[in-house]
């Protein structure tokens, strides 16, 4: 027991850049959560689970190679191989009529707005929204983003584009 | 040329380079409709950006930061010890290091020298966890090195250094040179800190914590088997 207390202790003592860089990149991975998954529980969820398999395969993470795309690369794969496929089985379209009903009532225009974001993006094919989040919100060149996704660039691009086409006519940006 | 809408995209997110870049841009500067086109497009990542932007900004909620946090909570007497004060390797860490390149610390040059008595009064007696205020000689920590004497680092109205045990008395290992005199808060720390990375790399293991700091005092700093 002493030895185990000893070894928690030794750990932490030294600096751990690997938990540190994760504790670092949660703001923007809960952002990039929050576009893919549908609600904030959902979101929450995606979150733990992505920091759960990071700190489980952590010796499969190079040390000196890109923390944040490794990260980014593992949460969407564990939206697209578990969340998703467990939201789609107990889908209901309660939060789209909740949607269009905030949208229909006319209140705080703010509030209208936003929600036609929301909405304009959970229209979107998964693989454009993933590509719009990756570029246009998370700021990843279209090579990284690409690499996230694990395809060509200009599969990406493409992706992108129709994904970006489809939310201007969504959101009456079309030019 | 006439761009692809692929292109457009592109040029809007600034992802072009070289000739592409140049071709693209000379036929939007061209053409008021592509330029709408890339206004359009650039209005869709300004309001998207926006749009996610709060959450990024707000706080990490607890329960997540703690799941990369978890052997803190674990150790309780560490989290007790460091809340008394004595500095611990984390802490040196940070901040401090950024500070330490102030100061040049010597080491080796010396090595003759043992520390001047009050010092070693004060190495000999103190804790870093209950010391007063207004001591002399503050004591920032103390660690073991790989021999497994017992070393400490401490800061003097002079000088700070690191001290090591050995049956002579307390043998100074690194000396922290002409900083206290300048007496400006800011140097006083620089100088404490680079104290602190030197003692991180000397130390065989993780800083001594307040019982077992006062285990080797009692035991006259005598490193185990000797």
């Amino acid at each position: 027991m002493r030895r185990f207390v000893l070894s928690i202790r030794k750990a932490k003592t030294l600096a751990d850049p690997f938990a540190d860089g994760i504790l670092a990149l949660l703001p923007r991975l809960r952002r990039f959560a929050a576009g893919l998954a549908r609600d904030v529980a959902e979101a929450d969820d995606l979150c733990q689970m992505t920091i759960e398999r990071a700190l489980r395969s952590r010796d499969r993470w190079q040390a000196g190679t890109r923390l944040d795309s490794w990260m980014y690369r593992m949460m969407r794969n564990i939206w697209i191989d578990e969340i998703r496929a467990r939201t789609r089985r107990g889908e209901t379209f309660e939060a789209e009529e909740a949607g269009l009903a905030v949208g229909a009532s006319g209140g705080q225009e703010e509030r209208v707005g936003l929600g036609d974001v929301d909405r304009a993006m959970a229209r979107l094919p998964d693989e454009q929204r993933e590509a719009v989040l990756l570029v246009m919100v998370e700021g990843w060149s279209y090579k990284e983003a690409a690499e996230i996704v694990g395809c060509p660039v200009g599969t990406l691009n493409s992706r992108l584009v129709r994904g970006r086409d489809a939310l201007m006519t969504l959101l009456g940006e079309a030019a | 040329m006439t761009p692809t809408p692929e292109q457009i995209a592109a040029f809007a997110d600034g992802q072009l380079e070289g000739a592409e870049q140049a071709q693209v841009g000379a036929a939007v500067a061209a053409d008021p409709a592509l330029a709408r086109q890339v206004e359009a497009h650039r209005a869709l990542a300004r309001r998207l950006g926006a749009h996610f932007a709060p959450i990024a900004a707000e706080p990490v909620p607890d329960h997540l930061a703690a799941m990369l946090a978890a052997p803190k909570v674990v150790d309780l007497a560490e989290a007790r010890a460091r809340r008394k004060g004595p500095p611990r390797w984390a802490w040196v860490a940070g901040p401090a290091l950024a500070a330490s390149l102030v100061l040049a610390v010597s080491l080796g040059q010396r090595s003759s020298d043992y520390v001047s008595d009050d010092v070693a009064l004060a190495l000999d007696r103190q804790l870093t966890s209950e010391q007063a205020g207004a001591a002399t000689v503050r004591v920032l920590l103390s660690f073991r090195d790989g021999d497994g004497s017992f070393c400490r680092a401490y800061a003097a109205s002079g000088a700070s250094g690191i001290a090591c045990r050995d049956d002579e008395g307390w043998k100074l290992q690194a000396a922290g040179q002409g900083e206290a005199q300048s007496g400006t808060e800011y140097r006083q720390a620089g100088s404490e800190g680079a104290i602190m990375a030197r003692a991180q790399a000397m130390a065989a293991g993780p800083a001594l914590d307040a019982a077992e700091e006062r285990a080797a005092r009692d035991g006259g700093w005598r490193k185990a088997g000797s």
